[in-house]
């Protein structure tokens, strides 16, 4: 069976920057994946490719069976796509909205429609307008993931929401890939969506970051515990400051591994510290520095 | 889908510009016969500068009321409300059509749907140039009905003949300002572009030795008046190169913008 997304060799430009390049991509049906980096990436890019929104000036693109440059209303009819502007009519009502966006697909699956709707709990009847941030993404989100479609495209579906609808939203996805349904989402929260996703992918400045060298910046970043210390305290030896954030937690590089570094620190020297969770800013600023990257 | 939330947007802003057109309509026509007598006694526009004033006031005031009487519809229904009220509600209409998803960045979601850009565009013209014709057709219907009221009567054929090119000419302007609100992006600038082009327009036709390279030449008062006179019949306006065959001109311009907005609608990135 063809796999759901196939990519290679793809070369966006737009004028003379080169926002892809060379992108190599394959989706398998039914794969959650995860794709990540830094803005301005491309990873948007990479998504309208697909759906046949923009034009690529080589490599080849499959969705599903169909080239999305040859064949784009195949491919959309297919295909669900949340952009990264939520796009919602601010003049039109919740249901209004609803009954427009989703028109354009003949089959959806109403069982889920119903699930979402009882989460968001939004005042359907209300003009879109009065709708703060999160109320129009959950709009958005209703209106991309109700049509009953193989693949999902979804740039930053967790934009905007706060932490327990972005439950009730990775809850609803991973039903969605039970369901057999192949789905990609970019995102910002690199810890949901690891624990989301069945692969995740970094998109750097146009290109796929190489799983070795994503590897080696994450062990890096292992190495870079986020400590709050005790009032009045140095930093115990054995670490260096890396820089300060706006509310004193330090960022520091250890020359051990930092659960030893910690057994060493004196007692009370530290209020709390932050081991092993990536934060997504700190990996795009070693990719960017260059971690990982095999030195000549 | 995409022509209903159209109509919805523009249909009160529809509704509006056919009472204005209503409104400056049925005052002239009441008041006919006090006008008539004034223009007779009148001669303040024989001293007007501007030829095509003199020539307006001569057909205005002929000594055969009916024929002043059709002269007068020609300058005040469609010399004037056509010409400034529709083409001012074309441009209002056409301006966000494109700009606006723009602005409010529900361009990309529009792109994205399942359904064929031509298709985007014609869903959402139709129901922008029905919004601008129709109210024509029916204030100018209701004239037939106002015109008895002061014993007079207007030709139906001769009549719907001036409204159908007075709709391909407001047709026309939609279509330019729609191509405009495609590669212009914000409605501002759409309105202010394809408003200065007008309003050049205007001031072309304003002066004396340009005014036949002037947009409204082809809705001018020369135009309308042998057409509700009787002089021209329809397939005299549909051929080019007949000297009343503005309206083909007029349908081949619209077609022209059609064909533009929908190569930039195709190539368009969100």
């Amino acid at each position: 069976m063809n796999p759901a997304v196939a990519v290679r060799g793809l070369d966006v430009r737009f004028g003379v920057k080169q926002v892809l390049r060379s992108v190599d991509l394959t989706i398998a049906r039914g794969e959650l994946l995860g794709l990540c980096g830094p803005n301005g990436a491309g990873k948007s890019t990479l998504l309208r490719t697909l759906l046949g929104l923009v034009a690529r000036q080589g490599g080849e693109v499959q969705v599903g069976d169909r080239d999305p440059a040859r064949d784009p209303l195949g491919v959309r009819r297919t295909t669900s796509y949340l952009p990264g502007e939520n796009g919602v009519y601010l003049q039109l009502t919740g249901s209004a909205y609803l009954d427009f966006a989703l028109g354009f697909f003949p089959r959806h699956d109403r069982e889920r429609r119903e699930r979402l709707l009882a989460h968001f709990a939004l005042p359907l009847g209300q003009k879109v307008r009065s709708y703060s941030a999160g109320m129009k993404q959950k709009l958005a989100l209703l209106a991309a993931l109700v049509p009953d479609v193989d693949l999902y495209v979804l740039d930053e579906p967790d934009r905007a929401l706060d932490a327990s609808v972005r439950f009730v939203l990775r809850d609803e996805l991973l039903a969605m890939q039970r369901a057999g349904k192949t789905i990609l989402l970019s995102s910002h929260h690199l810890g949901e969506v690891e624990a989301l996703a069945d692969r995740l992918v970094f998109l750097l400045d146009g290109v796929f970051v190489a799983d070795e060298r994503l590897a080696a910046a994450r062990a890096q970043l292992r190495r870079r515990p986020r400590v709050r210390l005790a009032a009045g305290q140095p930093l115990p030896a054995g670490a260096r400051e890396l820089h300060r954030e706006a509310d004193g937690t330090l960022v520091v590089a250890t020359d051990q591994d930092p659960m030893q570094w910690l057994r060493a620190c004196p007692d009370g020297a530290v209020d709390s510290v932050e081991i092993g969770i990536p934060r997504l800013e700190d990996l795009y600023q070693l990719l960017l520095q260059g971690a990982g990257e095999v030195q000549p | 889908m995409i022509a209903g939330k159209t109509f919805r947007e523009l249909r009160w802003m529809a509704l509006a510009y056919l009472l204005i057109l209503e409104a400056l309509c049925v005052p002239v026509l009441l008041w006919w016969p006090d006008i008539y007598a004034d223009l007779q006694r009148s001669s303040l526009f024989r001293s007007l500068p501007l030829d095509f004033a003199k020539r307006i006031f001569e057909g205005i005031t002929d000594k055969d009321e009916g024929i002043a009487y059709r002269n007068w519809v020609a300058v005040m229904l469609f010399f004037r409300s056509c010409n400034l009220v529709g083409t001012a509600a074309a441009v209002l209409f056409g301006t966000g059509l494109f700009a606006r998803e723009r602005e409010n960045q529900t361009f990309e979601f529009l792109l994205s749907r399942p359904i064929a850009r031509g298709a985007i565009l014609w869903q959402k013209l139709w129901p922008a140039a029905l919004c601008t014709v129709l109210p024509l057709f029916v204030v100018n219907a209701s004239a037939l009905y106002w015109s008895t009221h002061i014993g007079e009567q207007l030709p139906v054929a001769e009549l719907f003949l001036a409204t159908a090119h007075a709709a391909v000419f407001l047709l026309f302007v939609l279509t330019l300002t729609a191509w405009a609100s495609l590669r212009l992006r914000v409605q501002a600038h759409v309105a202010a572009a394809v408003g200065a082009f007008l309003v050049l327009q205007i001031g072309v036709y304003l002066t004396q030795r340009i005014r036949g390279f002037s947009l409204f030449r082809l809705v001018d008062f020369e135009w309308y008046a042998p057409v509700l006179a009787g002089n021209t019949p329809w397939w005299q306006m549909l051929d080019p190169f007949h000297r009343h065959g503005f309206t083909s001109w007029l349908l081949l311009a619209t077609a022209a913008c059609l064909v533009l907005a929908w190569r930039d609608l195709r190539r368009a990135a969100p």
